[in-house]
């Protein structure tokens, strides 16, 4: 066990080491001179517009809300999934009313507009 | 050697920790954040004691998949109602809803 | 399997989903439709429970469980539900194009219910637990517009979920002693052998989140706000029929940790109880707004209700389903009027009350017997469901518990006379508009005040029924 750690810990210690050689050496190897167009922040290749913290359209949470949901409640397909061929019938019959539901709900948030962008 | 006792040890640290912080904490985001590690806490206890004293089923595997869903949901409401007092008091951050005192 | 144990659960579970989408058919301007399907929905489940309350015994291998406790419980939450939903047809007109969703969450909530008083494994329970609670969020923070509304519903999702966890962690050492879900498997894993620090943790921690759920001393400290904060009819339907889920659970889970631990459980829960029946009592005094006073006299019945839990036995159940049952029509009668008075005089202080006599003899004679059933006087039912539950627990012993009981009662009838009097004081001088009350409001406050007083006057029948259901489907 200890040996095992102490492999891992060798790997840790080697990467570590590593990461701080390549900054060394690009700090060692690199032309200096510096200039304004370098120092201003950029994003994605261009110049910022207006303020960086701006507020997020609200919209943009319903769909993290509904997102949330819905991406958690497949964690149940896995168990299925992985016994489908033994499980037989009546599981599957049960998987389809759990999809048919949250079908249910999904139609329900598009019916109420949640998926409307205003 | 790591064993059941640390699992239950680490469980009952961060069980404490989310407590602190879901009493602790002014702010409701902060106050979610706490209950969730208790939630989680209970979700290592769970797959320690099936993993460790219990192995023949992995009923507390599935229970702890419950556990995620479950609290998934519970923060979504959650979540839509800070939103809600967000959007009243739309010139107020999160952080401020000090209103929750008990 | 058999299926037809879950009659009254499937049932529930389509009306929701049929409800919903009768909700998104229903153009804009007639969503109260939904309403009035979700009434005779929950009527056709309350003749359906009677008729066919679905085959005796477990279900799904052991994790459910249909018996004469689970219909008896599954009634009285259908019964909730259906005055609930009648008394909220026109106040929920301020919902506006959110108003078929109400009854949704509703029905979606009585499903979790159900799943409550059938539950007999720690999963089926905590999945229950959450498909009622989350619901009732969803609905106490329904009024939009209202920040108490709002803030109530935040209050209750933090605190709710914050007990669920102690819940489930109580719950995972109990796993970790026995090995298992089921409570029968529990119970028998952990009779046997000596009681380790495991055990006793779990079953505290456990019984700590079922409670917070039942709103017991010391664990009630959300019960004010929300009930406060809540739209009337959202806390008529906390202050019944989640409180009688709350003790439906309890009632199931109580033995499994009263076998293991014994005396020192008993003594937990006297201790729960007594607290639970003084604090509340006492706190009720001083309110001056009517839902927070009668959210402090529900601690304090929480308080009366947990020495059923407490006796543990076959007559005790039968006690507390009928004190349930009573406590039942004298709240929604108590809620009904509040709300019929509420949307007369804009407010639910106890101060506006003044006139109220005067003005509509109708409110306030369903207000009066419904204060006196909750006080416990004669002819109103709460007198005798009192006196069948104290029967129980002087039967058990605790003859100091029952003289406390008593003595709380007593400073109970302060408040609620207290209230009775300012309604039949004379108004302040004003105009003398007439009372308009919806129809169905009128047939919720008639039937809870009549059968307040006939569930008070002729105990027999109804008692006999329970005796007879928990007999022939016990198991």
């Amino acid at each position: 066990m200890a040996k095992e750690f102490g492999t891992l810990f060798l790997f840790l210690a080697g990467g570590f080491v590593l990461s701080l050689v390549i900054v060394f050496v690009n700090w060692l190897l690199r032309p200096r001179n510096p200039s304004s167009a370098k120092a201003r922040t950029y994003e994605c290749g261009l110049e910022t517009e207006g303020p960086t913290w701006v507020q997020f359209k609200i919209s943009y949470y319903l769909y993290a809300l509904i997102f949330v949901v819905f991406d958690v409640e497949v964690v149940f397909l896995y168990p299925w999934a992985s016994s489908f061929k033994s499980a037989g019938l009546v599981p599957f019959v049960e998987m389809a009313i759990f999809i048919g539901v949250l079908a249910l709900g999904i139609w329900f948030a598009w019916k109420k507009g949640a998926f409307e962008w205003n | 050697m790591i064993g059941l006792t640390h699992y239950l040890i680490l469980a009952a640290l961060l069980f404490s920790i989310g407590l602190l912080g879901a009493i602790a904490k002014r702010n409701a985001i902060s106050v979610f954040m706490g209950i969730e590690l208790m939630l989680n806490s209970v979700n290592i206890n769970f797959v320690a004691f099936n993993h460790f004293l219990h192995p023949q089923f992995l009923a507390g595997q599935a229970f702890a998949i419950f556990v995620i869903v479950v609290a998934a949901a519970e923060v979504s409401v959650g979540l839509a109602i800070i939103l809600a007092l967000y959007r009243r008091r739309a010139n107020t951050g999160v952080d401020e809803l000090d209103l929750l005192k008990w | 399997m058999d299926f037809s144990t879950l009659t009254l659960e499937i049932g529930a579970a389509a009306l929701a989903l049929i409800l919903l989408v009768v909700g998104l058919f229903l153009p804009d301007g007639k969503k109260g439709q939904v309403g009035i399907v979700a009434a005779l929905g929950f009527a056709f489940l309350l003749v359906l429970s009677f008729l066919a309350p679905g085959s005796k015994g477990p279900f799904f291998m052991g994790q459910y469980m249909n018996d004469g406790i689970s219909v008896l419980f599954k009634q009285i939450f259908i019964l909730g539900s259906l005055l609930v939903t009648l008394m909220s047809l026109r106040f929920t007109r301020r919902f506006e194009d959110a108003r078929g969703e109400f009854y949704v969450l509703l029905a979606f909530s009585l499903v979790g219910m159900m799943g409550m008083a059938g539950a007999t494994d720690f999963l089926t329970l905590y999945i229950a637990l959450e498909l009622m609670s989350i619901p009732l969020v969803v609905l106490t923070a329904f009024e939009k517009g209202s920040m108490r509304s709002t803030e109530a519903g935040m209050k209750y999702v933090l605190l709710g979920a914050m007990s669920s966890a102690i819940l489930l962690f109580g719950l995972s050492f109990l796993y970790g002693a026995a090995g298992s879900f089921g409570y029968g498997a529990v119970m028998a894993a952990l009779t046997g052998g000596q009681t380790g620090p495991l055990v006793v943790i779990g079953g505290i921690f456990a019984l700590a989140g079922l409670a917070f759920k039942v709103a017991a001393v010391p664990f009630h400290m959300w019960s004010p706000d929300i009930y406060e904060g809540a739209p009337v009819p959202v806390t008529a339907f906390l202050a019944v029929a989640s409180k009688a889920a709350g003790f439906a659970a309890l009632l199931r889970f109580f033995p499994v940790v009263l076998v293991p631990l014994g005396l020192g459980m008993t003594t937990l829960i006297v201790l729960i109880a007594a607290l639970s029946m003084v604090l509340g009592n006492l706190t009720a005094i001083p309110q001056t707004n009517i839902k927070r006073m009668l959210a402090w006299s529900s601690i304090a019945h929480a308080g009366y209700m947990l020495l059923g839990v407490m006796v543990a036995s076959f007559a005790g159940a039968a006690a507390l389903v009928y004190y349930l049952l009573v406590y039942l029509f004298a709240n929604v009668g108590a809620f009904a009027a509040v709300t019929a008075w509420s949307e007369l005089s804009g407010s639910d202080e106890i101060s506006s009350f003044k006139g109220m006599w005067k003005k509509s003899p109708l409110i306030s004679t369903v207000f009066i017997v419904s204060l006196l059933s909750l006080a416990g006087i004669p002819p109103a039912a709460g007198f005798i469901g009192k006196f069948f539950l104290f029967v129980e627990v002087a039967h058990k012993g605790y003859l100091w518990l029952v003289a406390l009981a008593l003595v709380m009662s007593v400073v109970s009838l302060y408040y609620y006379v207290s209230v009775i009097k300012t309604l039949v004081s004379e108004a302040p001088e004003g105009e003398t508009s007439k009372a308009d009350i919806p129809l169905a409001l009128r047939a919720v406050m008639l039937v809870s005040a009549v059968s307040t007083v006939v569930l008070g006057v002729l105990p027999g029948p109804v008692m006999g029924y329970i005796r007879n259901i928990l007999s022939t489907l016990s198991s």
